[in-house]
């Protein structure tokens, strides 16, 4: 879930502009500066992977995939999130405007973290990817749940209630992204291991010379 | 000044509370289906082509303006409006913003897209916040049969309908903002106002790969659907969609590689040709600081007067 404009106080989003501003300025310098339309490209590819719904009982929910992003990206998974953040601003009719600067710290600081947890945890084993794999991702979404309702109850103690109840919306979303991460990561072991290795862009610099 | 409570039989909860959230619930919902049937992916022609720039919707002050004064004026004017403290001065933005995306003429539809996109968000808070914001003196309390936790507060249901204003006036502004440039115009605009290019760049890219990569999942979804495939509530449709995830991903990654050796190949050195030259007029100042001083006057009214 995304905070919508008008929600947050004022010095908040323009605290989470600066923010994740230069956050997303150290992202992009951990890549050389030549692989960065191939994270455009590859962010793409994320955003369409959100809009996939996955059916839960009577509703269904939307992926947010900040777990998985962080472990297929690595640092620079924090441009990607921004980018796809302005991407739906721009396109898919959510406004947002003041508030991208605080939706990118809680989709892109939980990616990052779990990009780091990723490398740390897998081993060389299908299994082990799989486990790690779900545990960025469940972590991810927890993270971001956390960071949302941080977000919220900025804005004084008359939030405090919405705040508690995002984030228990948030707590079944948190199992299936842990499964589906760990699905993809097991599926991405057996088909094309080197995207698991650090992080893609940075790995391939030798490729085009 | 204590708290006013309003003691009402536990039976007009279904009548005041659920009544109303059900029909608008089913509202959004109808309007949803119907605005979803009007942009419907099979009768769009090419979706690959951004739809952001519209040419024909003629040629209006919007269009004309200077593209960085566009920005950082509607800029300037949601984070004014995202600052508003009253419900009265939020509807006064609201007005104004619909005023403008009425006389830039922007289609109806594209309009309730965008909003019925805050619907969740906005109907949650709108639901939660009288409910759960706490009691202050002078506040007016309805309490539905006399069950403590189900509280109705007034002020929760103020506050909740200031955010809907504040969200709704500025995501309105969002089509004028938009939709009356190129998107690679816009881009150049935000270049020359310090963003840097490469930013501009994969916005551009990635707007473009979107639309690959949607068609892509729809043909892949297709096929699964063809082979049996449909979606339930188990661990066989978990696996199914990773799958589905993940070979989007190995796709899209040795797609990365091709795109890239083909701006190469086609002489790409980190930047694209300017799409325009920007010149900056004194009409363009003019509107410009007309729509600033709509701004102030509207945080003096919500800050002094009201």
């Amino acid at each position: 879930m995304h905070i919508s404009d008008g929600v947050l106080p004022v010095s908040v989003s323009l605290g989470g502009y600066a923010v994740s501003a230069a956050l997303a300025a150290w992202s992009a310098r951990r890549t050389t500066s030549d692989q960065l339309p191939k994270v455009a490209v590859v962010t793409s590819a994320f955003f369409v992977a959100s809009l996939v719904h996955i059916p839960l009982g009577p509703t269904s929910a939307h992926l947010l995939l900040p777990g998985l992003a962080g472990a297929l990206l690595g640092p620079v998974a924090f441009v990607a999130i921004g980018l796809g953040l302005l991407l739906q601003c721009l396109l898919f009719q959510f406004g947002g405007l003041t508030a991208l600067g605080a939706n990118a710290l809680m989709m892109g600081l939980p990616a990052i973290a779990c990009g780091w947890l990723f490398q740390a945890l897998k081993g060389n084993t299908h299994l082990r990817h799989a486990a790690a794999g779900a545990a960025a991702g469940a972590m991810g979404t927890a993270m971001a749940a956390i960071f949302l309702a941080g977000l919220l109850a900025a804005g004084g103690e008359d939030f405090f209630g919405v705040a508690k109840i995002a984030m228990a919306a948030h707590v079944p979303v948190i199992f299936i992204e842990g499964a589906v991460s760990a699905l993809t990561i097991g599926f991405l072991f057996r088909v094309k291991p080197e995207l698991l290795e650090k992080g893609l862009v940075t790995s391939k610099k030798e490729f085009h010379g | 000044m204590a708290e006013t409570i309003h003691h009402i039989p536990f039976w007009y909860l279904p009548l005041l509370v659920i009544l109303p959230i059900a029909a608008l619930w089913a509202g959004v919902a109808g309007l949803r289906k119907a605005a979803r049937r009007k942009t419907a992916p099979n009768r769009d022609p090419d979706w690959s082509v951004p739809p952001l720039a519209d040419e024909k919707q003629g040629r209006s002050f919007l269009h004309k303006w200077d593209v960085r004064c566009k920005i950082v004026t509607i800029v300037v004017f949601s984070f004014v409006v995202a600052s508003l403290g009253h419900l009265a001065a939020a509807l006064a933005a609201v007005a104004l913003s619909l005023s403008v995306a009425v006389m830039i003429k922007v289609p109806a539809a594209r309009l309730m897209l965008r909003l019925l996109a805050l619907a969740g968000f906005l109907g949650m808070l709108l639901v939660v916040m009288p409910f759960t914001v706490p009691a202050h003196p002078g506040d007016t309390l309805v309490m539905f049969g006399g069950v403590e936790w189900l509280t109705l507060n007034f002020r929760g249901l103020l506050l909740a309908a200031t955010i809907a204003a504040r969200a709704v006036a500025i995501a309105m502004l969002m089509e004028p903002l938009l939709s009356t440039a190129p998107l690679p115009v816009t881009l150049h605009g935000l270049c020359r106002l310090g963003v840097p290019e490469m930013a501009a760049q994969m916005v551009l890219l990635s707007n473009r790969y979107v639309h690959v990569f949607s068609h892509e999942a729809r043909r892949m979804s297709a096929g699964m659907q063809l082979r049996g495939f449909r979606k339930r509530t188990d661990t066989a449709t978990l696996r199914t969609v990773a799958n589905f995830l993940g070979m989007l991903f190995v796709r899209s990654f040795e797609r990365t590689e091709r795109v890239f050796d083909a701006m190469r190949a086609r002489g790409y050195q980190g930047r694209f040709p300017e799409p325009v030259k920007l010149r900056l007029r004194a009409s363009d100042l003019l509107i410009c600081l007309a729509w600033l001083a709509a701004a102030a006057a509207l945080m003096v009214w919500d800050r002094i007067i009201l």
